[in-house]
């Protein structure tokens, strides 16, 4: 049972004026896989490292099973690390660099011949098992780092953006194989990836940082259909939510066209801003006048981006539709809200959510 | 690996972390105390430096005044410091001037055969100077160099040329190949380039090479005491002039030693990181 | 036509790149290879210049006299000393100071500056300073620590004139090897370092299985450039010993053959040509290893 605990965990490098990582608290289950994700700077690295012991933490706990590991070395932590550019030992063999961990931990000769063949072959790597890092691919250094961790058979995987320096289609592939992978182990994994798509087809739960603080942890479904605050809703999901300042008026409105919504949950709130997804935004004969900037023709989907004028500015949305779609750059279109709609308060957080639209004469109730 | 924030590892026993900075800081001290030593004989008496060693004596500028002074047809310290920055910041100059654009001969756009040419640099190294000393003693009587400061400046530029040519040619093969081609791609040639991209972003390998230059010809003694006895000397010939036989004379010789090494020392110093820098950015490649 | 350009264009770029490299490399052969075949010349004539003689051309008679000469065949030994010695133990402590110096503590920036600052020092000054000041029978720092420590006094300098010089020329050059393998602990990768911690492996393991490999390239060109210039060392044997028995090495004896007393040019002469074609021979198996540092550029 090797469950992973962040216990309000902090870190704030030296000469930092605010935390990296601030007071993180993370429940992850046995043989779960939990993606960090977040932008540069959001702490999750250094919440990975933190696990690993390469970061000591300023104040808080991190425990691994049983144990509290807060003060305990990285070597006596049972973890493996896949790292970033791969950290593969310059001037061993693929055999020696997977075998390295065993060997300092005293595993007899024999046995690790055995299983670092037994890894090469899970991997597809035995056609290298004598070469050096400098004459593999980028792909065979990457499955060469994975194949390190995974000799191991160690309580906790640890991974960091082990994919981003693979090319866009190996990079698909290989997440496949990823999550296979461990879902076969059964093994806790931790990954640390900045990309939204990574981290909402692999992990079980998804945790989002910004700024060091965690702002949702959740399925991705979850994360996706009931974001907790703007900068959630505006990173998961791509492309990107449309997002709306609306201000405190009453009746809310984009543009001249009224929204109906149900105001009394907002009320106190602030400044409101309201979102919805480039699905839920239809293009027609709809109440908000628009114009087409540019037309996305992906194949099976298209996305168009239009622009909206509203309380003085041009606001940009983009609409998802399935082909075919007649509209071209330049086109007057008008816009229908058909779907769930958010309302996030002066601070971020969602006040409200339901099924919403556009009226272009009166209000219309919301159900 | 920056600053001397003295936090240690997770995990390791903060015990560790102090044994090792004390045996580092002892050891450091143990190895710098003759240099030490020596600046405090240079504040003492004849009779304090030469007898056994204690710390209880009344520092005194006596003995920097003696050696400074005029020294009556003998080579004084005025004209042996001013030989000898002249000398070292002439031919460093040119070495320099010599060394950028042959390293750019063989880093940016390199000769075929750039390695033998490379081969052929260090090799000049190889005939001891004091063997090359005969012919070009001749060769200097001939041309009415000997005690000039021409002849050391020559002298000097040619034996650092070879190690010059050497390092910068390692830091310029580190710069980036497309930086070189933007810049040629905008117009620039050989001087273009060299000004805006190489010799900004070789800047700490510059300063690297150039104060190892300085430091092996400021340093230089053979040369110096048999080409200019007299005239046109440097300072580690003046040095030499300060030992007596008879008589004690440790202290003068320490404060003539302090006022040798201190250009050299103080630059080491100021320059001792980029110097690292430089050494780790390309030394190596 | 369009042919013919086309060669003269290549033609004039090969001179093209060759341009920049000129003035360096005839600067440098006009003032190394003329000294160097005046020598061969001056080593096949039995040249004196006190007393003045004539300069006779007399073939290969010196290098023949040099074979016979006890005196050389013991600046062989010594110069082999002179250099070997000092270059290990440089590289080792020079090493061990990188070491030291790797990691954080309070002062760092003073002990390294501390460390650094003998190979700064004029090495005349080296030598008068420790012959006086360190090496001295009745006032040596060193042997005030011995006679502390309850042991008699060791006359340095006359007893010890071989290991006197090594000690300064260690000294001295220590500094040279901790730069150099210093910049190698700081050019390896931290993440491999940090994969490794996780792995499993302590200090130790760390630095036999990972880090010295790194610092191999390191330390090659550390004892290559050391070598260079040790053997040339002339300064602190002419202020420590004077050229006395044991501490004369090559370059030593060749000045004392010429212009240190014995004025016979053209023997001298000769010697210098055989340390030039030994240095070249050991040069070549050196070219070995310069041809994979270089070699390893060229296929990164």
């Amino acid at each position: 049972m090797t469950a992973v605990r962040y216990v309000e965990a902090t870190r704030t490098y030296p000469g930092g004026e605010t935390p990296a990582v601030d007071s993180l608290s993370l429940d992850i289950a046995d043989g779960e896989l939990l993606v960090l994700v977040g932008p540069s700077g959001s702490g999750k690295s250094t919440a990975l490292r933190m696990l690993a012991g390469l970061e000591p933490l300023d104040a808080g706990a991190i425990h691994i099973g049983d144990r509290d590991v807060t003060s305990v070395r990285p070597r006596d932590r049972d973890i493996a690390m896949v790292f970033q550019n791969y950290a593969l030992y310059p001037q061993l063999s693929v055999a020696e660099n997977m075998g390295f961990a065993l060997k300092q931990h005293g595993v007899p000769k024999d046995e690790r011949t055995a299983r670092v063949r037994e890894t090469a072959r899970i991997l597809d790597l035995e056609p290298f098992l004598d070469r050096k890092p400098k004459q593999l691919s980028g792909g065979q250094r990457q499955r060469v780092a994975m194949g390190r961790a995974i000799v191991r058979q160690p309580a906790v995987y640890l991974m960091d953006e082990p994919l981003s320096n693979l090319d866009a289609k190996l990079r698909v592939q290989t997440r496949t194989e990823v999550v296979e992978l461990q879902a076969r182990l059964g093994v806790t994994t931790v990954y640390v990836t900045h990309d939204q798509v990574e981290a909402m087809t692999m992990g079980h739960r998804v945790a989002v940082l910004k700024d060091g603080i965690l702002q949702q942890c959740d399925a991705p479904s979850t994360l996706y259909h009931q974001p907790v605050n703007l900068f959630v809703a505006g990173f998961i999901g791509s492309p990107a939510m449309n997002l709306v300042e609306i201000g405190e008026a009453h009746p809310a409105r984009i543009g001249e066209t009224e929204i109906v919504l149900d105001r009394a949950a907002a009320d106190g709130a602030g400044r409101l801003t309201v979102g919805f997804r480039p699905e839920a935004l239809h293009l027609g004969d709809g109440p908000l006048p628009a114009r087409i900037r540019a037309v996305e023709d992906l194949g099976s989907e298209m996305f168009v981006h239009v622009a909206v004028e509203h309380q003085g500015d041009t606001v940009q949305l983009i609409a998802k539709t399935s082909p075919p779609f007649g509209g071209s750059a330049g086109d007057r279109v008008g816009l229908q809200i058909a779907g769930t709609m958010h309302l996030f308060g002066e601070d971020g957080s969602r006040v409200a959510s339901g099924p919403a639209s556009l009226s272009s004469a009166g209000a219309v109730s919301r159900s | 690996m920056s600053g001397d924030d003295a936090t240690p590892a997770v995990g390791e026993r903060r015990w560790v972390n102090l044994a090792l900075g004390i045996l580092a800081w002892s050891t450091a001290l143990i190895f710098f105390f003759p240099v030490l030593w020596m600046v405090l004989n240079s504040f003492k008496t004849e009779e304090e430096a030469n007898a056994s060693p204690n710390l209880n004596f009344e520092p005194t500028l006596d003995r920097y005044r003696e050696v400074t002074e005029s020294a009556g047809g003998l080579l004084s310290f005025g004209e042996a410091f001013m030989n000898s920055a002249v000398v070292v910041l002439v031919s460093t100059l040119i070495v320099l001037a010599l060394a950028i654009p042959a390293a750019y001969a063989l880093a940016v756009k390199p000769v075929v055969k750039w390695r033998d040419v490379l081969f052929f640099f260090i090799s000049t190294k190889f005939l001891p100077v004091v063997a090359s000393i005969l012919p070009i003693w001749i060769l200097a009587r001939d041309l009415e160099l000997l005690n000039t400061r021409l002849v050391l400046i020559v002298l000097y530029t040619a034996i650092n040329l070879p190690l010059a040519v050497w390092m910068l040619r390692s830091f310029f093969a580190e710069i980036p190949r497309e930086l070189i081609e933007a810049a040629e791609i905008d117009g620039a040639r050989l001087r273009g380039q060299l000004t805006s991209v190489i010799l900004p972003l070789a800047a700490p390998g510059i300063a690297a090479t150039a104060l190892l230059c300085v430091i092996f010809a400021w340093n230089e003694f053979f040369y110096a005491v048999q080409l200019n006895p007299v005239d046109g000397s440097t300072v580690p010939v003046w040095v030499t002039t300060n030992i007596s036989t008879r008589g004690e004379f440790l202290a003068q010789l320490s404060a003539a030693s302090v006022l040798a090494c201190i250009p050299v020392v103080l630059a080491g110093w100021i320059a001792q990181k980029r110097m690292i820098r430089g050494l780790a950015m390309g030394a190596i490649k | 036509m369009p042919r013919r350009a086309g060669r003269e264009l290549r033609l004039s770029d090969s001179w093209r790149r060759r341009l920049p490299l000129l003035p360096a490399l005839l600067f440098l052969i006009l003032l190394t290879q003329v000294p160097f075949a005046l020598s061969v010349y001056y080593s096949l004539t039995d040249w004196t210049v006190v007393p003045p003689g004539p300069r006779e051309f007399v073939g290969l008679d010196n290098y023949r006299e040099l074979l016979r000469d006890d005196f050389f065949r013991d600046a062989i030994v010594t110069s082999i000393q002179l250099t070997v010695f000092p270059v290990v133990a440089a590289l080792v402590l020079g090493t061990a100071f990188a070491l030291l110096l790797d990691r954080k503590f309070f002062g760092r920036g003073v002990v390294r500056t501390m460390l650094i600052t003998p190979f700064l020092l004029v090495p005349v000054v080296i030598g008068l300073v420790w012959k006086n000041q360190m090496f001295h029978g009745l006032y040596g720092v060193i042997n005030w620590v011995i006679e502390k420590l309850g042991g008699a006094p060791v006359e340095f300098v006359s007893e010890h004139p071989t290991l006197s010089i090594i000690i300064t020329l260690i000294w001295q050059w220590t500094p040279f090897m901790m730069l150099i393998i210093l910049a190698g602990l700081q050019s390896q990768p931290s993440d491999v370092l940090e994969a490794a911690k996780v792995d499993g492996a302590g200090p130790f393991a760390i630095f036999r299985q990972l880090t010295l490999g790194h610092l191999r390239p390191y330390m090659e060109l550390g004892v290559l450039l050391g070598a260079i210039y040790l053997i040339q060392v002339y300064d602190q044997i002419a202020v420590i010993t004077g050229g006395g028995p044991g501490s004369t090495n090559v370059p030593y004896y060749v000045f004392q053959r010429s212009i240190g007393g014995g004025w016979q040019f053209g023997l001298a002469s000769a010697y210098s040509i055989v340390v030039v074609i030994a240095s070249i021979v050991i040069a070549t198996f050196a070219l070995r290893v310069l041809s994979r540092l270089l070699k390893g550029e060229a296929a990164a």
